[in-house]
């Protein structure tokens, strides 16, 4: 298996696995510390044939992207313990000289979970600005005493509305905040978030109102306590 | 400020402009620089457009895709590490990526519509004429063209159109063993030639 495997590397290089292969494949590199050494001069390699066809792109690209950053939400970096850093660092000595290894090695398994969560994220995030931009927009917000508050963008147009949670005080160990969207057939759990947070909803034509309350995390199928927030559709 | 110190750093400034500090920059991006992450693109978007481009054809899809690239680059950039490895690197391999994934989903709802059109596959003189005369890297091109044919149909079909071993295997009528021996030979070969140290 691990000779199949090993095998790999040079189409993995090249971006020449299907999604099945190349996960097993970086399950593979996890462990292999051999590998994590070659596959760093294969993937500069690559690199290499990759900016031998640079083409000016077209102008308007840059404006586009400027604008569509300044309203994009940024991931927070990853933790690691001293510890961890560390154990890496004895494992893969060559692995500094090998730089270029980006991506590569201990970082490619979850790198390819994180593309994931960004092309998530920003269709997430246009869905909500063209809620909280549309032109039939309703917004009602709460704001409570102890800081913080509530606030529900929704637009009949879009059959969608936008929920953002900022500042609220922690629900406590153990716990955190759910959103509820509340219609004839009772409550559907929208999702969770901890102190602030933003969602969006679809399908809120039929619905009476949105509530927040506090659960367990994880969250809970129904609610378990009074909303601390209801809010009128 | 005191004027010595305003004074210095006008004399210092044209050097930093010259050469701006790719990894540095994309750390700054990761904290919400927005001017670093202008300077990245102005850095890099040649780079990614010419990538994707090469690897899509059609421009406005590459275009496409070379946005969502930076957004992606704007969104996950905290968790570059300069110590793994230099942001070029970490910005173009997350551009391959993406492209060649596009290219494969593009690929595959085409051929759903045209089931019976797969197996012609790819005209590869054209290929070939296409990745030589477009290459702007002259090392690169040299170091292709060093490459037995095998190796370098395989290396070309699988970078610069996104096949994977067992499409490029079909293509060049070989089993998939070859064709994964071939690229390791092939790639060897390259990183031997371009001088990639590692």
């Amino acid at each position: 298996m691990s000779v199949d495997l090993h095998s790999l590397m040079a189409p993995y290089a090249l971006d020449a696995l299907d999604a099945d292969e190349r996960g097993r494949f970086e399950a593979h590199l996890d462990q292999c510390v051999d590998c994590q050494v070659e596959i760093a001069g294969f993937m500069a390699t690559a690199v290499r044939l990759g900016d031998a066809v640079s083409h000016t792109p077209p102008p308007a690209l840059r404006g586009r992207l400027l604008a569509e950053i300044s309203t994009t939400p940024q991931q927070h970096p990853v933790v690691s313990s001293l510890a961890e850093r560390r154990s890496l660092r004895r494992a893969l000595p060559r692995m500094a000289v090998a730089a270029a290894v980006l991506v590569g090695a201990v970082g490619v398994g979850g790198f390819v979970v994180e593309r994931d969560r960004a092309q998530d994220e920003h269709a997430q995030n246009v869905a909500i600005s063209n809620v909280i931009g549309a032109e039939d927009v309703a917004t009602k917000a709460k704001t409570f005493d102890a800081g913080g508050s509530v606030k529900l963008y929704s637009s009949a147009a879009a059959d969608s509305a936008v929920i953002i949670a900022k500042g609220l005080p922690s629900p406590g160990a153990g716990k955190v905040y759910q959103v509820w969207m509340i219609d004839q057939a009772g409550p559907t759990s929208q999702g969770t978030f901890e102190k602030g947070g933003q969602m969006i909803m679809t399908g809120v034509s039929g619905a009476d109102r949105v509530a927040v309350t506090v659960e367990p995390t994880g969250g809970s199928k129904q609610p378990t306590s009074a909303p601390i927030a209801t809010i009128a559709v | 400020m005191p004027a010595s110190a305003a004074q210095l750093k006008l004399v210092a400034a044209p050097e930093h402009d010259a050469a701006p500090d790719l990894n540095e920059l994309l750390v700054r991006v990761g904290r919400g620089d927005e001017q670093a992450f202008a300077q990245v693109y102005d850095e890099l978007g040649a780079s990614v457009f010419g990538l994707a481009r090469r690897v899509i054809r059609d421009p406005a899809r590459a275009e496409e895709i070379a946005q969502e690239v930076f957004i992606q680059v704007w969104q996950s950039a905290a968790r570059y590490d300069p110590a793994r490895g230099n942001a070029k690197s970490w910005c173009l391999t997350l551009a391959h990526r993406r492209a060649v994934d596009a290219v494969r989903h593009d690929q595959a709802a085409t051929n759903r519509e045209n089931r019976y059109d797969w197996s012609s596959g790819p005209d590869y003189d054209e290929v070939e004429e296409t990745v030589t005369i477009t290459l702007e890297h002259e090392q690169v091109k040299r170091c292709l063209e060093g490459l037995t044919d095998l190796q370098r149909e395989a290396v070309n079909l699988a970078y610069y159109q996104g096949y994977t071993y067992a499409e490029v295997a079909t293509a060049l009528d070989a089993n998939t063993a070859t064709i994964k021996t071939r690229m390791r030979d092939g790639i060897v070969r390259l990183r031997d030639c371009m001088g990639v140290s590692a």
